[in-house]
């Protein structure tokens, strides 16, 4: 069925040529991820300072702050408690939402699905402007958070309630931060809805679901889930909105053993019915960004493709019913418990096959390290320890010593900030020369890449060594506790690996801003890849993508073929190249460039 | 295969490395120096580390094999080498594939799990024997922004009335014998965590949380309590103190305790009356 001639025909516009209507207020795929990718890298820079801030703090409390202590002059340059719980509460959320979100789904979720199905752009080009710009007033609301009065939000990432209500945040910051986080999750919903139906609708003729490039099951099932559940994250911030304007009393129970006005727990199943989707809503991504990336360095088609789509899938659904680890301390009837419990076990499997097919795919190739498939086995390298450190969390009887401590802490950072951070960086090395028309120094992509792979691990390690000590997380000096004393060397250690992780930031941050205005103009396909966006398009690629649209004969890592050497002495075919003679039965509508 | 010969190989010298380590992260355990759990002076304690542990085993062997493997294909399947067409899909393959995750799965999360079912059931939420068992401390721990308020019985056994035993952020109780804590919060969330007995609960405005330890024999000392709940700007000074005593010192304390509680009861202190009757689960 010929969907893409729906999107073809009636709406084709003329490229805009004013800076506004091209640059600001583009409805074109290419140009919103862009924006994204921007925004989102301001604030990983931000959320990165403000984690540099907290790692000072445990290395050397209560000292002044240097460099960064010109924005705490009020308190001297030195981080009070009430400032240390707005830096680690606005870190965790301005990394989440306000950098790892924009960059893996509104950046590459919007540059890679209509280029890599071969749509000529989204199925709703103007929802995608909207998208962006609603992203845009919740960023400008969560910056706006920092300087009111009390300061902005302090209640954790996590927004617990009664915390984040008025009995333990009084101050317009928390509301503020509340409203944001509301804002972002329709800019959320709006680009999932975006994403679900330009996959489902303006697939090129012969793109079939199980021919699509991983990436592009990765981002659709992140927007799935996206669709699904942050509306129930703005229910609940709404709702927390409601108790701290309007004196509703949804979350803030009686004091003590007394029942009466709301339930603080029913915040939590709100906040984690979202939460633990959010997480592999993070990580799909980049799971499935390096599931294409792996196969096209190792000249080799990724192993079991089947299977890797069908753990993708497995991880999707089951997404949904293990939330209730979060919970397992709440009060939870042990029966609910262990129902939670079994299905966290059980979501290993799927991870399991993903490692193996990643493993299955370097085995016996051709591989070769260029920046992006650098980062994409350090992805692999501290997921497996990320996962790894997950079962004792999963399991009831060693998460309640582990609970809520710095273990937790180093878990999950390596599973959706080290994963998601390395993955992210590999998509953004490897689709570099395709977004920008440009080539980045390989050079300083291999510094960047060692001393980020080599620090990230060293801090979250850092973090799981004193976690497992007992350190709880959250805390302004854990030297208040006698068993935590001696664990200042431990903790100092981390911080210097910390400070080494972010000046490893700097050879990138040069890297792409030279090579984005001045770098060496980039061929059509530099990595020989087979997928359309380099074997039918431009770098970068023109308005519209594609025209005519390309046919697509065969699955998206046609690699190390002997059919296809034998036909054309190469060892790669594109997605949607005929073969000059036998193998594939092509249609004649396929017209190669990049050959 | 290849794989399979380098695999069996390396089989004996990794798991001899991971018990290695594993045997030094278990001598790490002394009385909170160095690195590795603190000294754990529970009855209980010791399952969920042993669990812990063997886990550790597991994830070191896993993670090894999963580094050996990625690094061989780097190393050796490099440019020069020829690329093999192999998608992986054929029915052996995928037998393959399933298989390993399936052993991983059964052996790794299955010892997780009915050890898990086990120690929750029969240890660390069983809570029937406690209850009916005549040498029970009972405890009543209140909450708030950032100290713990605690209450004994007192001799009339019951809770909330004038004999209660109140204390503050310091905490007695035996050796040898169990306790049990119900819990609750006036302001926002807690979460009650006592490091040496591997034990910890949330303490939830509105509701009453319980949980139980018991203090190994000859374990007496002063042991930690933290707040592992972030509670607000002075969530890392919510420190208390346990005392494990002997039982005779135990006795003599509550004693004690019990004639000054009595004593400073004031009947129009509603802020001291937060108790509750001892609530059956």
């Amino acid at each position: 069925m010929d969907t893409s001639t729906v999107a073809r025909a009636p709406h084709v516009h003329p490229e805009p040529t004013s800076f506004v209507w091209k640059y600001l207020f583009s409805t074109d795929h290419k140009v919103i991820a862009k924006q994204f990718l921007w925004v989102g890298l301001f604030f990983l820079a931000f959320g990165g300072t403000l984690a540099m801030m907290i790692r000072w703090q445990w290395a050397f409390p209560g000292e002044k702050v240097p460099v960064l202590g010109i924005f705490l002059e009020r308190a001297g340059g030195m981080i009070t408690p009430a400032t240390y719980q707005s830096i680690f509460t606005m870190h965790g959320l301005i990394m989440i939402f306000w950098a790892i979100t924009p960059i893996l789904i509104g950046c590459f979720g919007n540059y890679t699905i209509p280029l890599q199905i071969g749509a000529q752009d989204m199925a709703f080009p103007r929802l995608n402007l909207m998208s962006f710009w609603t992203f845009v007033i919740s960023a400008v609301l969560i910056v706006a958070s920092f300087f009111v009065q009390l300061g902005t939000a302090a209640a954790g990432w996590t927004t617990y309630a009664p915390l984040s209500t008025n009995v333990g945040t009084p101050g317009p910051g928390q509301t503020l931060v509340g409203l944001a986080i509301f804002v972002t999750g329709v800019a959320t919903i709006m680009g999932g809805i975006n994403y679900v139906t330009t996959v489902i609708r303006l697939r090129a003729p012969g793109m079939t679901w199980m021919r699509m490039p991983l990436s592009v099951w990765g981002l659709w099932l992140t927007a799935v889930l996206n669709v699904l559940f942050v509306p129930v994250l703005g229910s609940a911030a709404l709702l927390l909105t409601l108790d701290r304007l309007f004196g509703t009393q949804f979350f803030v129970a009686g004091a003590a053993g007394v029942k009466g006005g709301g339930d603080p727990i029913l915040f939590q199943h709100l906040f984690w019915i979202f939460g633990h989707p959010e997480v592999y809503i993070l990580i799909l991504p980049a799971w499935g960004m390096i599931s294409d990336i792996i196969p096209m360095f190792s000249r080799k088609p990724a192993y079991w493709y089947a299977g890797t789509v069908w753990a993708m899938v497995a991880v999707t659904v089951l997404s949904a019913v293990v939330y209730g680890h979060h919970m397992f301390l709440t009060g939870m009837n042990p029966l609910l418990g262990k129902g939670f419990m079994t299905f966290t076990l059980i979501i290993s499997v799927p991870a399991e096959v993903l490692f193996l097919n990643w493993l299955h795919t370097m085995w016996k190739g051709s591989n070769r390290f260029p920046t992006p498939m650098l980062f994409s086995v350090g992805t692999v390298f501290v997921f497996g320890l990320g996962g790894l450190t997950g079962l004792y969390l999963g399991t009831i009887a060693t998460d309640i010593y582990l609970h809520d401590t710095m273990w937790v802490v180093g878990h999950f950072h390596l599973t959706m900030a080290a994963a998601a951070f390395l993955g992210s960086f590999a998509g953004l090395y490897y689709w570099f020369p395709k977004m920008f028309g440009r080539q980045y120094n390989e050079t300083l992509g291999k510094v960047h890449f060692w001393g980020s792979v080599t620090f990230i691990t060293l801090v979250f390690t850092g973090q799981l060594i004193v976690g497992f000590a007992g350190q709880q997380r959250r805390l302004y000096d854990p030297y208040q506790y006698t068993f935590l004393q001696h664990l200042l060397s431990a903790n100092r250690l981390t911080s210097y690996a910390a400070f080494l992780l972010a000046a490893f930031q700097v050879p990138f941050i040069y890297n792409f801003l030279r090579s984005v205005f001045a770098g060496a103009k980039a061929e059509q396909n530099p990595w020989e890849a087979t997928t359309i966006e380099w074997t039918h398009a431009a770098s970068p690629p023109p308005h519209y993508n594609y025209n005519p649209i390309p046919t697509i004969v065969r699955g998206p890592h046609e690699l190390a073929n002997p059919e296809v050497k034998k036909a054309t002495g190469r060892d790669w075919a594109g997605q949607a190249e005929e073969l000059p003679s036998g193998g594939e039965q092509a249609p004649q509508t396929a017209v190669p460039q990049g050959a | 295969m290849k794989l399979q010969r380098i695999l069996t190989a390396s089989w004996k010298p990794l798991a001899a490395g991971a018990l290695a380590l594993s045997t030094v992260a278990l001598a790490a355990v002394q009385p909170e120096t160095g690195i590795g759990l603190p000294r754990d002076v529970s009855l209980h304690g010791h399952l969920s580390d042993w669990l812990t542990n063997v886990t550790h085993v597991f994830n070191i062997i896993l993670f090894t094999i999963m580094c050996v493997w990625m690094g061989i294909a780097c190393f050796k399947h490099g440019r020069a080498h020829q690329a093999e067409y192999d998608l992986g899909d054929d029915k052996r393959s995928i037998k393959i594939a399933l298989m390993l995750s399936a052993v991983i799965f059964v052996v790794v999360d299955g010892n997780l799990f009915v050890n898990a079912i086990n120690d929750i059931d029969n240890a660390y939420w069983n809570f029937d024997e406690v209850d009916q068992n005549p040498a029970t401390v009972r405890i009543e721990v209140n909450a708030h922004q950032w100290a713990w308020d605690g209450r004994y019985a007192g001799k009339d056994g019951r809770f909330n009335t004038e004999d209660d035993v109140l204390v503050w952020n310091d905490f007695k109780v035996p050796e040898d014998t169990p306790v049990y804590f119900q819990l609750a919060s006036t302001d926002v969330i807690h979460s009650f965590y006592l490091p040496n007995f591997r034990a910890k609960m949330d303490a939830v405005p509105g509701q009453v949380n319980h949980m139980w330890i018991q203090a190994r024999q000859g374990t007496q000392g002063d042991y930690d309590i933290g707040c592992a709940q972030h509670c607000g700007t002075h969530h890392y000074k919510m420190k208390g103190q346990l005392s494990v005593l002997s039982k005779d010192e135990y006795q003599k304390w509550l004693n004690e305790a019990s004639v000054n509680g009595l004593r400073a009861f004031d009947a129009t202190d509603g802020a001291a009356h937060w108790g509750w009757d001892w609530k059956k689960f």
